[in-house]
């Protein structure tokens, strides 16, 4: 039998299917849309079919994200929160702090011995520093959000970019191309303007870094320059893994396990 | 419109307890009191005294007034849904919407005529300053006369001395304005009620400190913030009577007031004043109970009825957000242990420096415990800033991270 879970977050639908042995089968990751009915439908469709069974072979199924509530099917729903921190547990047993910057939001988590969260922290009013926030900045830059990630390489320096308004810092980067900046010092200014954000957020679970082993997830820990910029500012190293979009389904299929058995 | 709104919930009470054969749950005496409370500020014939939380409602009205803190007002618009428009009128003369929504509700309301206009208006330098500007611009708005309480944030003799004095010339303030004089019998008989009334209230909240505990998320949900403009009089005796009464009842019948409670939860500062689902999740799917809120509770002692002044100062000083933070702290930390809670909810009430500016301290203070905090980041008042969604996901991994640790009391 298999064990499905589902992170349906603001922009991306993630799926993981693992069997009963808690291996990774399948994966998918789908862009979430207005309609997050049918993304669930696709990524469920697509680790099924990537993995070869039917779904009568899913014993259990359980959501996760922003949209967890609309998974029909589900045995249960579990937070993102704790859903992270059982998927990233489970990929990287040390991490005691996991770093999750999503499409609309960025959470700090402090993890126990056992992965269990002994306390989390999110960002708070605004969604600045996260995934809609990056998009914004590749459309005002006019690169694909894809390339960002190595943008700040080899740049002369990093600009400041001192505002983190979404809509400020968009219209302070295209000022900034109009004076002539070049793009890979803004993407680097961008990136480190994240990494401190993100830092403020970790200082308030985790006051202290010493022993303490930093991991990331969500769709912005594929962006690699952002990553070299958080950990440059913790003067610490990040673990990433493979496919850092789908840690909080990961989690969900675990507790889909879990909770089947209970 | 808020004056059809009260005399509508008090007639709307009246009748479902008409209805129900004269039974009525005590948190509908509660609401049916608060109703009363409402028509009686805006009959258009009581004389009026708005107010800071921390004034002496009980003295105003043995002198006959009906006095209220100008934050009821933001709140009781904010759980009508209407707050919306009015808070908009506060930003079109030129406020922030960083500024408290308890006190731009409140703004907005007196510029569209909501407030009734007041005979006199007593201000407090505690629990906030914002509060204080608020009836400082009411005053110039009505050109009526202004008392300003200066409580201080010590408790010494002098501290008690000084606040004292204060009340007696706020007396002489009141009767040159009104000219309603202080009968010392009348107050006399206020405060035994008021007396009498404290001490009933702190049976209420030992029998609610039971575990599990008989009162709901609901009970007592802005419970003595609100009943403090009752107090002295004896319909105050009377409702917390029937908590006493009803909180032993349940207890004596082995009924929780959530069924199968258990997280115990305390509530910093006040609730969330509009309609929203929260407390209905913590009820529903984890039985979790806001067991106490920081508001609720009786730091004073019994007054003397002869001499009140002093015992009047002291009740005003003895709120938490009065003094330091360490004091704050070390508050909280007694009614964690008293109520055993595995967790606390800090609103972080937007524009508030109360709420926000001791967040860290507070967090820091309550896991010295092991209790954790959840700090939510919601404007209290204004719903247009809230987001379902936002919320719901940070109290379920709160919910999800107490159960999955250690309680603190184990």
């Amino acid at each position: 039998m298999y064990y499905l879970g589902i992170d349906i977050g603001s922009l991306s639908c993630d799926a993981v299917l693992i069997d009963r042995e808690r291996n990774m089968v399948a994966t998918s990751v789908v862009p979430t849309g207005a309609r997050n009915r049918e993304a669930i439908a696709m990524a469920t469709e697509f680790v099924l079919s990537r993995a070869g069974i039917s779904r009568d072979k899913v014993k259990a199924v359980v959501s996760t994200g922003y949209g967890r509530d609309r998974v029909e099917e589900k045995l249960t729903s579990v937070t993102e929160i704790t859903c992270h921190a059982k998927g990233i547990q489970s990929l990287h047993s040390g991490a005691k702090v996991l770093i999750d910057i999503g499409g609309q939001d960025s959470k700090c988590i402090l993890m126990s011995d056992k992965g269990t969260v002994v306390n989390f922290a999110m960002n708070d009013k605004c969604a600045a520093g996260t995934g809609r926030f990056l998009e914004a900045m590749a459309r005002a830059l006019q690169v694909d959000i894809n390339d960002m990630g190595d943008l700040d390489a080899g740049a002369d320096g990093a600009l400041t970019i001192s505002s983190m308004c979404t809509v400020f810092a968009e219209s302070e980067v295209v000022s900034l191309i109009a004076e002539g900046a070049g793009v890979n010092e803004i993407v680097k200014g961008l990136n480190r303007s994240i990494a401190s954000r993100t830092v403020s957020l970790i200082k308030r679970v985790v006051p202290d870094f010493s022993g303490m082993q930093f991991a990331m997830s969500g769709g912005v820990a594929r962006n690699k320059g952002v990553v070299r910029a958080i950990e440059e500012a913790l003067d610490y190293n990040v673990f990433v893994p493979e496919i850092p979009d789908t840690v909080g389904a990961l989690g969900a299929a675990l507790f889909a396990i879990e909770r089947s058995l209970q | 419109m808020l004056k059809d709104y009260f005399e509508n919930l008090e007639k709307g009470i009246v009748s479902s307890i008409q209805e129900q054969g004269g039974k009525a749950s005590p948190r509908k005496l509660y609401s049916l009191e608060i109703a009363r409370v409402g028509k009686r500020l805006y009959s258009g014939t009581n004389k009026v005294a708005w107010c800071g939380v921390t004034a002496p409602f009980d003295l105003l009205y043995a002198m006959g007034l009906t006095s209220c803190f100008v934050e009821f007002v933001g709140a009781m618009l904010a759980s009508t849904g209407m707050v919306g428009d009015i808070i908009e009128v506060a930003d079109h003369v030129g406020y922030s919407s960083d500024v408290c929504s308890y006190h731009r509700a409140v703004t907005g309301a007196a510029i569209k005529g909501l407030m009734p206009r007041p005979e006199l208006l007593v201000g407090t330098t505690n629990p906030c300053s914002g509060g204080l500007g608020v009836i400082e611009n009411l005053a110039r708005h009505f050109s009526k006369p202004l008392f300003i309480l200066n409580i201080p944030q010590g408790d010494s003799d002098h501290d008690v001395a000084y606040l004292a004095g204060q009340m007696r010339d706020l007396t002489e303030f009141v009767s040159t304005h009104t000219g309603n004089k202080l009968d010392r019998e009348r107050l006399k008989a206020v405060i035994e009620n008021t007396n009498k009334a404290r001490e009933l209230l702190i049976e209420v909240f030992d029998l609610a400190k039971q575990s599990p505990s008989p009162a709901n998320n609901k009970d007592l949900n802005n419970f003595l913030i609100s009943l403090a403009l009752i107090l002295g009089r004896e319909e105050c005796v009377d409702l917390a009577k029937a908590y006493r009464d009803e909180f032993a009842r349940r207890i004596a019948n082995n009924q929780s007031g959530v069924e199968g409670e258990k997280i115990r939860l305390m509530w910093i500062q006040n609730r969330i004043q509009f309609r929203n689902p929260l407390e209905k999740v913590l009820e529903n799917e984890y039985k979790a109970l806001i067991v106490i809120d920081e508001l609720n509770d009786i730091a004073w002692d019994p007054i003397d009825p002869d001499d009140p002044f002093e015992g009047l100062a002291r009740r005003s000083m003895s709120i938490s957000f009065n003094g330091t933070s360490f004091r704050r702290i070390e508050s909280l930390k007694r009614l964690a242990k008293d109520y055993k809670i595995h967790g606390a909810i800090n609103p972080c009430n937007w524009g508030c420096r109360q709420g926000t500016g001791t967040r860290g301290l507070i967090e820091a203070g309550l896991r010295d415990i092991g209790v954790p905090v959840l700090n939510l980041e919601v404007d209290c008042v204004d719903e247009r800033k809230f987001t379902e969604g936002q919320f719901r996901t940070r109290i379920e991994a709160f919910m999800e991270m107490i159960q999955s640790n250690p309680s603190p009391w184990q």
